[in-house]
Order: C-alpha cells, then sequence, then structure tokens
C-alpha cells in the first residue's frame, strides 16, 4: 500500500483483463490497500502455448511463467496476491471473511457469474452490510441485452464511436483497441470514490453498476443531443467540425520508414501563424481566411501543409510550428514515448518492476503521491499467509491446513 | 450528499466540463467559469453545452480577483487551462481551496508546460494515433472527447478521494497532464515494444492477432465481430456453415489467421445480404461476440438504454426544449435519474 488520500481502504480486486485492473491500478495508486483475489488458474496454466500479447518480462517466460506476462504486471502494482480455490468450502469462507473487514469488493466478470457462484450482491452484503460491490457487466444486469457476449470492440460498434470514426462517410472503421475497457476503468474508479462519500454521509453499503455499453454511449453525448437537434453528426475523417486544418500530415517522405505529425489550428491567429510559416503565398492559400473558409479549402490546405511536412522530420516540424504558435506533435511510436523529455522530466514511465521495464505511470500528480514506493505486480499467492493473518488473524496452523488441503495456493494447477 | 453540498468551482474546457457534469450528478453545487477561450467542441456549442453543463451556474468573466473569491468558498476547484502559464494567470497557487485540481496538456512542470496542443495533437503525441487506421493510409485521429472526459473523470476522482480524506489531511494540490492521461490508458504498446521489441502497427478494423475480428457490410449498414478462439464453434452456427467447424484451414486461429481473407470473403457474403436487426439476433442466439454499427438515432430508440432507464432529460431553457442524454455511467442502487435545467451565463446570482 502507498501514501495517498485513500489510505485505510481495504478492496478485494477480483478483476479481469483491463477496465477492471485499469480502475483498481488508479485506487491503488491514490493509496488504497488492494488485494487480489485470484483462482489459481486464472493467469493461465503452467505453461504457456504462446507467447502473451505484451511479451514476457525479461523476454523469457521463465520458470514462473503465469508471474512473467508483461501486459498483466503492467496493471497489477500495487496489490497483494490471495490465491484461493473458492469451490472449496474453507476457500469460500476465507474469501467472505474477507468481505466482512472490506470495504470495497470489484470485479468485471459477465452478468451471470457472480450469481452462479452464490457471490452476489445479497450473499455480499450479508456478510458485510456496509460493502461497496461494483460490477460491470458489458450490456449490465438488467434489459434486454443483459445476457449478450460483450467485448470491448463490438460493444464499441453500438456506442457511437465507430460510426463517427473513420476516413468518411461509409468508411467506418473500429479503433480496434478496445477503448470502452479504459472508459469503464475511469468511470469505475470515479463510482468507487462517489459510493465511498455517499457510505461516508449515509453509513449505508450498495451496489455499483456500470456496463462498457452505457459508459460509451454516455461519450457520445454531445453528438446525440446534437442529432435531436437537427445537426445530425458525420463521419469526417481527421478533420474537425470547429477546427482547420486538423489532419495528420506526413513527414520525411524521402526516407524510409513511416512518419506523421499532428497539426490542429485551434483559431485564426494560429492559422496566420501557420500560413507564415510554411510560406504559403502563391500556393493559392488566403492568410486571412476564416474557419469556414478554411473548411471549404481544406484540400487545398491539406495539399500544401503535406508538401511543407515531407520534406522534415516530424521532430523537426513540431519544433518550428511550437515555435509559431501552432498545436502540433508528433505521432509517437512506443519508443517515442518513452524517449519523450516531458515524459522523462516528469518521471511519467516508472521502473519498478523487474528486468527494467518502463511501466506508464499515474497522470494524478499529488505532492505526497510518491512513485518509490510503489510495488511491483505481486506473483500469484504471494502474500497468502500475509492476508490471512493480518486481515482474518488465522494462526499458521490454520494456514497450514488451507494450504496442505489446496485450497490457497501460489501456482496453478499442474 | 445533497443537504450539506459540496461546493465545486469549475473554470475552464471540457475536461473540467466533464469533471463538473459529475459532481452536479452526485449532489454536489457547481460553478462554472466559462475559459477565455474555448478549444471547439466536436457537437453545436448547444449540445455540448447541454451535455456538460446542465445543473450548473455559469459566470462569464475573466476577473481574476472575483474568480480568486469564489475559489476560496468552494471546496474543490477543478481549473483547466491551455497551459501551465494560464494556471497561473488565475493565481491558481494562492486559492484557499482545500482541493484544487489543475488539468493542462503537459501538466504544470516540464520543458513542454507551455507547448500548443489540442486533443488530436495530444492522442498522436501519447501513442493512440499510430495504432488506428489503415496500414497504407495515415494514422486516424480519434473523433469526439474520450480524452477531455477521460481526464475529467480522474480529476472528479481524485477530488472526491480528497474530500473522503479531508476531515484528516491537509490541503490538496493535483496536477494532470492530459497528455499522461493518455499514456496512462495505453493498452500494452509500451511493454510489448520493451519486452519484445515489436513497435505496434495499425490494422484497420481488426485485431491482428485474432481471426476473424472486422467490420463487414451488411444490407442496411455495418456490423462488427471479435471471434476469439472460444467463439469459433459458436461463430460457424451462427453463419449457418457448420462445416467450416472441420475446415483445417480454420481449425486454429493459427489457422485462421493464415487463410484470414479467404474467411473474411466468406463472412462478407454471408452477412452482405442480411439486416443489422437479423445479425444482431442471430448473434445473441449462438451466444456470439458481435455489435451493430448504431446510427445516433437508433442508439436515441434502443429498447435496451430505455428499459435500464438510461437518459436523462434536460430542459435545455433558452430555446425552450428538452432533450434526452445520457445519464451518468454508473448507478448506485437503484438511484432515479434527476431531470436537470440548462442555465444562461451570467444569469445566475452566484
Amino acid at each position: 500500500m502507498v501514501n495517498g488520500p485513500l489510505n485505510g481502504i481495504k478492496i478485494l480486486d477480483l478483476t479481469h483483463v483491463w477496465a477492471g485492473p485499469l480502475a483498481v491500478r488508479f485506487l491503488a495508486d491514490l493509496g488504497a490497500e488492494v488485494v487480489r483475489v485470484e483462482a489459481p488458474s486464472s493467469r493461465g496454466p503452467r505453461v504457456f502455448p504462446s507467447s502473451p500479447i505484451g511479451g514476457w518480462m525479461g523476454g523469457v517466460p521463465g520458470d514462473e511463467p503465469w508471474n512473467a506476462n508483461a501486459a498483466f504486471n503492467k496493471l497489477m502494482r500495487n496489490r497483494q496476491s490471495f490465491c484461493v480455490d473458492m469451490k472449496q468450502h474453507s476457500g469460500r469462507l476465507a474469501f467472505l471473511q474477507l468481505v466482512a473487514v472490506a470495504d470495497v469488493v470489484i470485479e468485471n466478470f459477465s452478468a451471470r457469474a457472480m450469481p452462479s457462484l452464490n457471490l452476489d450482491y445479497d450473499v455480499l452484503r450479508e456478510a458485510n452490510p456496509n460493502i461497496i460491490y461494483v460490477t460491470m457487466p458489458g450490456f449490465g444486469s438488467t434489459g434486454i441485452y443483459k445476457d449478450r457476449v460483450a467485448f470491448g470492440p463490438t460493444v464499441e460498434a453500438m456506442s457511437g464511436l465507430t460510426y463517427m470514426f473513420g476516413y468518411g462517410r461509409n468508411q467506418p472503421r473500429n479503433t480496434a483497441m478496445a477503448l470502452l475497457d479504459p472508459i469503464t476503468a475511469t468511470n469505475s474508479a470515479a463510482a468507487v470514490v462517489t459510493a465511498l462519500r455517499r457510505r461516508q454521509q449515509t453509513s449505508k453499503g450498495c451496489r455499483v453498476e456500470l456496463s462498457l455499453h452505457e459508459g460509451g454511449v454516455a461519450y457520445s453525448g454531445p453528438w446525440l443531443i446534437d442529432e435531436q437537434l437537427g445537426n445530425v453528426p458525420c463521419c469526417i475523417g481527421n478533420r474537425h467540425p470547429g477546427m482547420a486544418p486538423h489532419g495528420v500530415y506526413p513527414c520525411d517522405t524521402e526516407q524510409a520508414g513511416e512518419s506523421w505529425i499532428a497539426v490542429a489550428c485551434a483559431n485564426d491567429h494560429q492559422w496566420s501563424a501557420l500560413y507564415l510559416l510554411i510560406d504559403a503565398h502563391g500556393m493559392m492559400l488566403n492568410r486571412s481566411w476564416s474557419l469556414s473558409q478554411r473548411i471549404t479549402h481544406h484540400d487545398v490546405v491539406d495539399e500544401c501543409l503535406s508538401r511543407w511536412t515531407a520534406s522534415q522530420n516530424s521532430q523537426q516540424a513540431t519544433t518550428r510550428l511550437q515555435q509559431a504558435g501552432v498545436s502540433a506533435g508528433p505521432v509517437n511510436t512506443a519508443a517515442d514515448m518513452v524517449a519523450d523529455e516531458q515524459a522523462m522530466a516528469r518521471n511519467f514511465f516508472v521502473d519498478y518492476e523487474s528486468h527494467g521495464v518502463p511501466m506508464p505511470g499515474n497522470p494524478i500528480k499529488m505532492p505526497e503521491l510518491n512513485t518509490h514506493e510503489w510495488t511491483a505486480s505481486p506473483d500469484l499467492g504471494a502474500d497468502n499467509a500475509d492476508i490471512l493473518k493480518r486481515w482474518l488473524n488465522y494462526d499458521n496452523r490454520q494456514i497450514q491446513a488451507l494450504e496442505e488441503a489446496g485450497v490457497i495456493m501460489n501456482a496453478p494447477p499442474a | 450528499m445533497a443537504n450539506n453540498p459540496v461546493r465545486v468551482l469549475e473554470i475552464g474546457g471540457h475536461s473540467a466540463g466533464y469533471s463538473g457534469r459529475l459532481f452536479v450528478r452526485s449532489g454536489a453545487e457547481v460553478v462554472r467559469i466559462e475559459p477565455p477561450e474555448m478549444v471547439p467542441s466536436w457537437a453545436s456549442d448547444a449540445a455540448t453545452n447541454t451535455y456538460l453543463h446542465a445543473g450548473k451556474q455559469r459566470i462569464n468573466t475573466q476577473d481574476v480577483r472575483l474568480v480568486g473569491e469564489l475559489a476560496d468558498k468552494a471546496d474543490v476547484v477543478i481549473c483547466e487551462a491551455s497551459c501551465a502559464d494560464q494556471i497561473d494567470s488565475w493565481d491558481f497557487d494562492n486559492f484557499l481551496t482545500p482541493i484544487k485540481v489543475a488539468i493542462t496538456p503537459f501538466g504544470r512542470t516540464g520543458p513542454k508546460r507551455n507547448w500548443h496542443a489540442t486533443p488530436h495533437v495530444l492522442l498522436a503525441m501519447g501513442g493512440y494515433t499510430h495504432l488506428m487506421g489503415d496500414e497504407d493510409k495515415a494514422p486516424l485521429s480519434l473523433p469526439g472527447h474520450y480524452l477531455e472526459f477521460q481526464t475529467g473523470a480522474l480529476a472528479y476522482t481524485v477530488a472526491n478521494a480528497c474530500l473522503y480524506a479531508r476531515p484528516h489531511r491537509d490541503t490538496k494540490d493535483v496536477d494532470i497532464g492530459m497528455l499522461e492521461t493518455v499514456m496512462a490508458l495505453s493498452q500494452f504498446t509500451v511493454v510489448r515494444w520493451h519486452c519484445t521489441g515489436d513497435v505496434r502497427s495499425r490494422h484497420g478494423s481488426d485485431f491482428w492477432f485474432i481471426s476473424p475480428s472486422d467490420l463487414f457490410r451488411c444490407a442496411d449498414g455495418w456490423v462488427y465481430l471479435t471471434i476469439v478462439p472460444g467463439f469459433w464453434d459458436p461463430f460457424v452456427v451462427f453463419l449457418q456453415r457448420p462445416e467450416l467447424s472441420v475446415d483445417p484451414r480454420f481449425c486454429t486461429n493459427d489457422d485462421r489467421m493464415a487463410h484470414r481473407d479467404v474467411l473474411r470473403n466468406i463472412i462478407a457474403e454471408t452477412l452482405v445480404t442480411l439486416s443489422k436487426d437479423r445479425i444482431e439476433s442471430r448473434a445473441e442466439a449462438c451466444r456470439v461476440p458481435l455489435g451493430a454499427v448504431k446510427t445516433f438515432s437508433e442508439i436515441l430508440k434502443d429498447p435496451h438504454l430505455d428499459q435500464r432507464r438510461f437518459w436523462e432529460e434536460i430542459d435545455m431553457h433558452v430555446s425552450a426544449t428538452t432533450v434526452r442524454s445520457p445519464g451518468l455511467s454508473f448507478r448506485i442502487d437503484d438511484e432515479v435519474r434527476p431531470s436537470l435545467r440548462l442555465n444562461d451565463t451570467e444569469n445566475d446570482h452566484v
């Protein structure tokens, strides 16, 4: 546990994949004490059939590949791990005892999962009437879609984002980045603190529900209202209805490999500065064009700007545009991001894991939050004994009995 | 919480606006100071204001002293500005507010603290844009206010965490850089690059490691599907092509990856004649992960959202119109969504 405003809050983390673990990471970074309650096979088998999507910490699976999944570890800092088989009576009992002394239980299974384990809100509330229970089924636990299978990218299509995202009318694209997961993550963190404040004032626990679907639709809010006002929104590629030029332009076109720059003229002043910088005299552009004129002539503006960006690399072009007062930045790869001087100056990427892997930090900066306190993703079951002793006052004999019965463990089943 | 409402002063753009939106719905009293120059919105001003600012009191002033007085009386101030120096220009550091959150594109420190950036630029610098769009075309930027709303939600979260701790803690000063928000919300790009040496690239709408996963045209629009290995058997039932389950070209995800173009054509041929409704019904019956690409008019009429009482009503006051707006993205117990009103600027006595 690190220092922060959520010190004293105990969270039982049953989340998986991306939305839930990221939500809990934000809360852990703010000082909550988080215990990850993990099923023995939750991190995969003892031998992985293939390399995980983010690779292995250190580049190789090692003796315990289930503890070396880089994408998983990225999300799991500042937590402890309690690995328990809840299908066994004493495992379930230990979990409910933890619930009794926790503040929050958070999970992101399907709507069917917790009820099928006989661990729905009513059961948890019986163990602890003040518990805050957070669940995030893809379409919610009610309504006609509640039993549909929900993955971030498929639900994204239903949110309005896919309709607006792409290269233009009738050329939609999916971001293929599962954006509803990080949306649901921030919404969940916001929901937890709201529920904590509510409990502080009412002394009552509660059930908090989020759906990926509603989180995505909520982010389309301004467009949904515009639709009702008769301003029918549509996909306009990399352009913007209130800024021009606005796009992604090629750089260094003579060089091998791709390089791009994002440019956005947010006002007339920036346009005038851009016009002078790219030496647009004789290019059929006009320095005094208004926004609507720039939108009308966007094709020719893009052509002239692309000609200017093509002759230099994205860093050079960015520097010159920024010096002229124009919003611009390179289209960065992961390597570029880690090397960015701003990210380095603010110590955004943090090397708290093994093997020197730079992990994304916390965008919330406060004097009392110190990344030097951060702890790496715990190994599976690494804290079984500590949690049973510290949270539940189990003695060594009781813990040994649970280990011998295979109720708690620190490796996937053979 | 409405009995003793928290007072929030919101200064600035869409991030602060989103944060204030969440505060309104948690029972806080929110006063908004309009920024000197607003970053343009993706929707009309009327729509954006209705979505973000209903239920707030709004003031159009650049009077630093007045803003300082309001800040001193607030429990929380969320101040968003175009750069670090603009935060300073509000005399932010001298506000007496117990919880102060500054939002800027790059944060309040560092060599780029006064750079010019819109969300489009920050998404590019933060690694999102490089991953989106087709391999042989320009990268795509994200439309809408994703970055601002995500940052606003984080500002709301930390402010509430500080409110929770407030009886026992000192004044809080928070610095949120939007570039760091993007980078914190990255999927696995950085670890993959570091651990494997691979620079992730863009692949249109598909997940390059899963086949099939893509957008498909249908009779009245588009649908998106992602068939991870465990869903292959239900998927061939959905397609009404059971013979594919024993086709050696498609037995494993690796096989399907190797023959993804052939598979794509088979799926495209099947779906192109069917309507979105029919495809969705079939997917639901077969338990296949699939979503139809919805237009906004379809979303507004979505029976599932109606059943879940998702919408809230907002009285637009000036135009004497009531619209439905998305409610909060989370619900606590069965709390009822409020009806709200969009107030004019400067018409309120704060």
